[in-house]
Formats: C-alpha cells, structure tokens, sequence
C-alpha cells in the first residue's frame, strides 16, 4: 500500500477541520492502519482537547520542536491507541499551547520558514519508512498562515474544509485561485455544517448543492456533510467514532476515509 | 584594437550597424533580468536595511508566490530533496533536464539557491541561515 500526507485546511476558522481530522484518524486507526495525526495549528493548538482521555502528561517535545530542530519527530509523539482499544495504531503529535510558544510562531524569520517547510518533507520520510505510517493527518490553522502553507506544500493532498456560506466559499475560491493554484497543487472540497433545511437527504438537492460549488470552486467535492446540533454541542473532549460509531456524521466520515483509501490505491496500481 | 581593422568608412558603418544590434540584445536581455529581479530587489532593501548582511533570499512558500510560476517546482522539490542536480530535480519534477538546469541556474543568480561543484557533479540547494534558529 503507498503512504498518503493529508492536510486539513480552510479559508475561514470554525469550519470543521480538527473534528474531521480527528474522527477521519481514529476511524482509520480502527481499520487496523498505523496514523500520525499532527497538530500544525500553532496559534490556536486543539487536538490535545480531543484525546485529553489519553494524554495523561505534557509531552516532553512539542511539534514545535520538532519543527524547530530540537528533537526528532519520533520524540513528539503520543500513542493514544491502547486508551481507545484501536485495532491499529493512532499517534498523535501536539502544538504547544503556551502563549510564549504561540507568540513565537508569529515572528519567525522567512530563512527559519524554509528550514521548517524542510523539516516537514523530512518528516514524512521518517514516519512512513521507517515507522510504516500509512497516513499522516495535518490538522492546520485557517487561512494565509505559513504552517497551514507550510503543510498543504508537503503534502500529497489538501482537503479544503467549506461551509456553504456564501463568504466562506468566495474565501476558499479566492484560496483556490491565489495560493492552491499557484503551487501546482489541486485541493479536494468538503463541504461541512449544510443546513438541513437544504434537504440534504434528497438526492436531487445534495447533487445540485455539489455541482454548484464545484462549479464555483472548480475543484473536486468529496462529500457535503449536515450541520448535526448534537455534534455543535458535544464536549471538545469527546470522540464520536468511538462514542457514537453509528451517528451520520461518523457515517459521512466513514464514506471519506474509504473513498481516500481507494483513490490512493487505484494510484498506486496505476 | 578593434576600430584600428575597421578604418575605411563601410566597414565603420557595418560596425555602428552591428553595435547597435549588440545594444538592443544587451537591453533586452537586462530588461527580462530587471522584471525577474525587480520583485526580490525590494525585498533585499528592506532585508539590508534591517540588518546589513547581505545574505541571500530566503525561498520561503510566501516568495514562491511572488517568483515566476515555472520556478517554484524547483524549489518545492529542493525541499524535499535538500540538495540535488539537475538530473535528481528533473527525476523529482518529471520536467526536462534541460529545464530544471535553466530554473536552479537561473535561482542561483536571483540569490534564492547556491550551487556547488563535487567531483564531476554540480549541485543545487537552499543555503541555511542562523537567522533559522529564530
Ligand atoms: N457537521 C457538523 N455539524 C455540527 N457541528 C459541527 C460539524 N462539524 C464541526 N462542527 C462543530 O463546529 C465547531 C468547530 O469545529 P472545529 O473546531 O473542528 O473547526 P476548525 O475548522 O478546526 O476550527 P479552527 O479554524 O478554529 O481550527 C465545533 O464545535 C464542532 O463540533
Ligand atoms: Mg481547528
């Protein structure tokens, strides 16, 4: 099977990427494969919330040193895979949360940018050859942020997470456009949080729903997921793959990784 | 000298007439340096005037945007390849030998890349700065 960097990444904040990248991890590692899920949102660091079950001490290396070339990316990882009784394996890899470390990732020097792009290519090479990942996960910040460009550059795919607000849309068209574009690198769209009144559940609106904002992103859609209120209001330190494994949205995700793992290896056959 | 062999009045005339040409292709030829420069320029009076050395151009994912779009592969594959010839790069970017050799050269001038010379084999890579550390 071929090795697959993934990053979830979004115009606009709040639109679903940590819970997806999340859920999307868990439900892989569940499968049986081995995950690094990694947390390159280094102004406002959420995936330790998430796994707080896991993680029952700060970890001696963040990814920020990592990054930064003060330990090796083995160094910052914490397997969470025996606390929820994965059948494979699932690591993760935190953002320090500190207000120094947050204030610092804001003013790096463009020559320190390169070498942290660097080290992320380098990264890669580490945990599929020599940790047998098979997929890397990069939960990003929103936005023009050098991490969040930073990981959609090293990776194999960018998955731009949308709302089909009529804002957030023109920003991830614009993201499209001006940076995706730009980089030779073609993004895959999830739409998340449709309203229900769109009527999602009938075929005939969900088609037109994705025509339309593929034709307005003119890039792939990989699925249009509802607005759950229950999801809204569950606690940020719950899973619901492993809590609710028959909720829609758990579902919807499902669908993703298995369309993600089958793309992947019609790649490889080909 | 050369006026010395071109004294009588055609061949001065061949001469002004092949001068000229010279200029043209001299001006032509510094006026695609100056566009491709132009926007790193700025950026090297600004960075100087921070601090004075005059160290090269960082090529972060930020510049690449501001660099001809045929340039910024070389560079995404230098960093994943740290260090490579023209052959390695055009094995990365599955573009033509040729094509890679003309991007890093023309990288090198712009200050973005440095190259070096072992043995037979010349390489391409991104120089590493203190300032990294930062
Ligand atoms: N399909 C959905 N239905 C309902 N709520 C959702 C859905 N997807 C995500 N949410 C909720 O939206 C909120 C924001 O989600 P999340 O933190 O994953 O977004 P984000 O894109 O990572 O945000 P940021 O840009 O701030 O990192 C969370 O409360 C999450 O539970
Ligand atoms: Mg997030």
């Amino acid at each position: 099977m071929t090795t697959k960097t993934l990053a979830f990444h979004s115009s606009r904040g709040g639109t679903g990427k940590t819970v997806i990248a999340t859920n999307l991890a868990t439900i892989w590692a569940n499968k049986g494969l081995k995950i690094a899920l990694l947390d390159l949102d280094f102004r406002a660091p959420s995936l330790a919330g998430a796994f707080s079950k896991a993680i029952k001490k700060q970890p001696k290396y963040w990814l920020n040193d990592f990054i930064s070339g003060r330990c090796k990316i083995e160094q910052t990882l914490i397997d969470v895979s025996s606390t929820y009784r994965l059948k494979g394996k699932l690591y993760l890899g935190l953002a320090n949360p500190s207000i120094e470390a947050i204030r610092s990732t804001m003013d790096k020097s463009r020559a320190w940018e390169v070498s942290a792009v660097k080290r992320l290519f380098s990264m890669r090479k580490t945990l599929f050859k020599e940790m047998n990942i098979d997929y890397i996960i990069l939960d990003t910040s929103p936005g023009l942020q050098y991490s969040s460009i930073n990981a959609v550059v090293s990776s194999d795919i960018s998955i731009i997470v949308t709302t089909n607000d009529e804002v957030d849309l023109k920003g991830s068209e614009n993201l499209i456009e001006n940076l995706y574009l730009e980089l030779d690198k073609k993004p895959v769209v999830l739409i998340n949080k449709v309203l229900p009144e769109t009527q999602l559940h009938t075929n005939k609106t969900e088609k037109e729903l994705i025509n339309k904002i593929e034709n307005q992103l003119k890039s792939p859609i990989i699925a249009a997921i509802l607005c759950y209120c229950d999801v809204l209001q569950a606690k940020r330190t719950s899973i619901l793959a492993i809590e609710k494994p028959n909720h829609a949205f758990v579902k919807n995700l499902e669908t993703i990784a298995k369309t993600l793992f089958l793309t992947n290896k019609l790649n490889f056959e080909e | 000298m050369l006026v010395k062999t071109f004294t009588t009045p055609g061949n001065l005339e061949l001469l002004l007439v092949k001068l000229i040409e010279e200029v043209k292709l001299t001006n032509k030829k510094l006026d695609s340096i100056i566009t491709q420069n132009s926007p790193n320029q700025k950026q090297k009076t600004k960075k100087n005037h921070k601090n004075k050395s005059t160290s090269p151009l960082s090529p972060d994912v930020l510049s690449l945007l501001s660099l001809p779009a045929h340039l910024r592969k070389t560079v995404i594959a230098l960093y994943k390849l740290e260090k490579a010839t023209a052959e390695e790069l055009s094995a990365e970017t599955k573009r033509l030998r040729a094509v890679e050799s003309a991007s890093a050269n023309q990288l090198t001038r712009m200050g973005y890349l440095k190259k070096k010379r072992e043995g037979h084999k010349v390489y391409f890579y991104i120089e590493q700065k203190m300032e990294e550390n930062k």
